[in-house]
């Protein structure tokens, strides 16, 4: 299995935000979720990839070509939904097919029409008109419908009811059932990227915290409720992180069975990416 | 690049009723009264062209079309070519108009009237000259601002001047060319928007979003 995506050694400086050496692979057939808290480089990462930045440094790869050289032969086969970009609003979906069936070779009008139907959106009116949710989903529809490799997602079931995230998750689901495509789909709704996202990569302050699959996460990493008094037994090196609440301690360990067997702690809960986020972020080493 | 140029087309449909409505307004008092429909070349499409500038800053147009397959340079030959087409319809449409209301008040001065309205799509094209690069490096608003100013500044400095320089005499020396004008125009268009294009191009393949 080849890796569809490869980020090496991204790096990018802002005069108040840098990235610093972001590295992941994403292989052929998988979901990767990128979390992380506002501002912590998520974005910018996107961006990069998608060389709506410059001036960074390091080696990106997508489909085994450079994004920088190959960007046009590259895009032909991405599928892109950026956080509030999109086309000017006093278009209709159906000013949009007519742009997209110029631009994508593979443009498959049919199949936007479907997903317009399937999301009962209106096709004559102006996109002005439309909820936040209804945009997110034409948003989608556009992404979709060109047959991408390759899905990058930013955000894009932000403003989504719950019905329609559920909608939209069915969809990239069956996206990825065809095992030449994959989503690099970044998310502030963690239970989403739970039910879809085969690997994690956690972005902090513009640097990789972790990035492995999910099952490793979920499965190993668990959360310890304890006394101040169990806490201080506790050798720093077999925790990751720790957050001290009113009543007791929260300690993020990376594999929970291990812990288990020198602690012999009472109960260790499974950790959620939302847990891990906060504990990661607002947590102390 | 069709897909941009038809985007740009595409968001301008609204105002096109609007401009019928005007272009009949104005043949009317043309041939019933006096009007000059040259002015409308440029309102029918440099300014047209200019709110598809505002609709795609607004909704961060900049960022998602460089993560479609057209390329950078092609977005920005799409707006060029976009305005040009703008440009050369409003010019037919005036120069037709303007030819029949001329026969229906018998003016033959079909060169003189050719040149009026050869001289207003030379200024549209000017005007995106000048603009384009200004906006791609500044914003729609700051390079709005920013041409006014100069403009006013031009005026102002020449004003002041006129005490000093015969301008006059200074375009005289231009008047060689009045005999290969309808030449000589088309052929300043095509580089001036080669030259604009060029930079507005390098400005934009550097342009963060």
């Amino acid at each position: 299995m080849g890796d569809i995506l490869e980020v090496k050694d991204l790096s990018k400086r802002y005069d108040d935000f840098e990235l610093k050496n972001i590295s992941f692979n994403l292989p052929k057939g998988m979901i990767m979720g990128l979390i992380g808290e506002n501002g912590a480089g998520k974005t910018t990462t996107i961006k990069a990839i998608l060389d709506i930045i410059k001036d960074y440094k390091g080696n990106i790869k997508i489909f085994g070509l450079s994004n920088r050289k190959d960007d046009k032969r590259i895009k032909e086969d991405i599928g892109v939904v950026l956080d509030d970009m999109f086309f000017p609003e006093i278009l209709t979906p159906t000013d949009i097919n007519s742009v997209m069936k110029d631009t994508f070779k593979n443009w498959d009008s049919d199949l936007y029409f479907k997903y317009l139907n399937d999301f009962s959106l209106p096709k004559s009116k102006q996109v002005k008109t439309f909820s936040r949710g209804m945009r997110k989903k034409l948003e989608i529809a556009v992404a979709i419908s060109h047959h991408p490799k390759l899905l990058i997602l930013d955000e894009p079931t932000s403003g989504l009811d719950p019905i329609a995230r559920n909608e939209v998750i069915d969809i990239f689901q069956d996206f990825i059932q065809n095992e030449e495509c994959s989503i690099l789909i970044s998310s502030h709704i963690t239970t989403d990227l739970e039910h879809i996202a085969d690997y994690i990569t956690f972005i902090n302050k513009g640097e990789i915290l972790l990035s492995k699959t999910k099952d490793e996460l979920l499965d190993n990493y668990g959360i310890v409720k304890c006394t101040e008094k169990e806490f201080k037994n506790f050798d720093n090196k077999d925790y990751i992180r720790y957050k001290k609440n009113k009543y007791d301690y929260e300690v993020l360990v990376e594999n929970k069975k291990e812990f288990n067997k020198i602690y012999k702690v009472s109960t260790i809960d499974k950790v959620t990416l939302e847990d891990l986020m906060v504990l990661m972020i607002k947590g102390v080493e | 690049m069709i897909g941009l140029i038809k985007k740009d087309l595409l968001m301008l449909k609204g105002n096109c009723k609007v401009f019928i409505i005007m272009l009949l307004i104005y043949t009317g008092l043309g041939i019933y009264g006096q009007a000059d429909l040259s002015f409308l070349i440029p309102f029918m499409s440099f300014l047209m062209m200019m709110t598809t500038f505002n609709y795609d800053a607004y909704n961060k147009w900049d960022a998602y079309v460089v993560t479609l397959p057209n390329g950078r340079k092609n977005s920005v030959k799409a707006k060029y070519l976009a305005t040009l087409i703008l440009i050369l319809v409003a010019s037919i449409i005036v120069t037709i108009l303007s030819l029949i209301i001329a026969y229906s008040k018998n003016n033959t001065d079909y060169e003189s009237l050719l040149l009026v309205i050869l001289g207003c799509t030379f200024a549209t094209v000017l005007l995106e000259v000048f603009m384009y690069p200004a906006i791609y490096k500044f914003g729609v608003e700051k390079a709005r601002i920013g041409v006014l100013v100069i403009v006013f500044a031009i005026i102002f400095v020449e004003e002041f001047m006129r005490k000093y320089i015969d301008f006059y005499a200074i375009s005289k020396v231009f008047d060689v060319f009045n005999d290969y004008i309808f030449l000589a125009l088309p052929i300043t268009m095509v580089l001036s928007l080669f030259i604009s294009y060029s930079i507005s191009a390098s400005i934009y393949m550097k342009k963060e979003f």
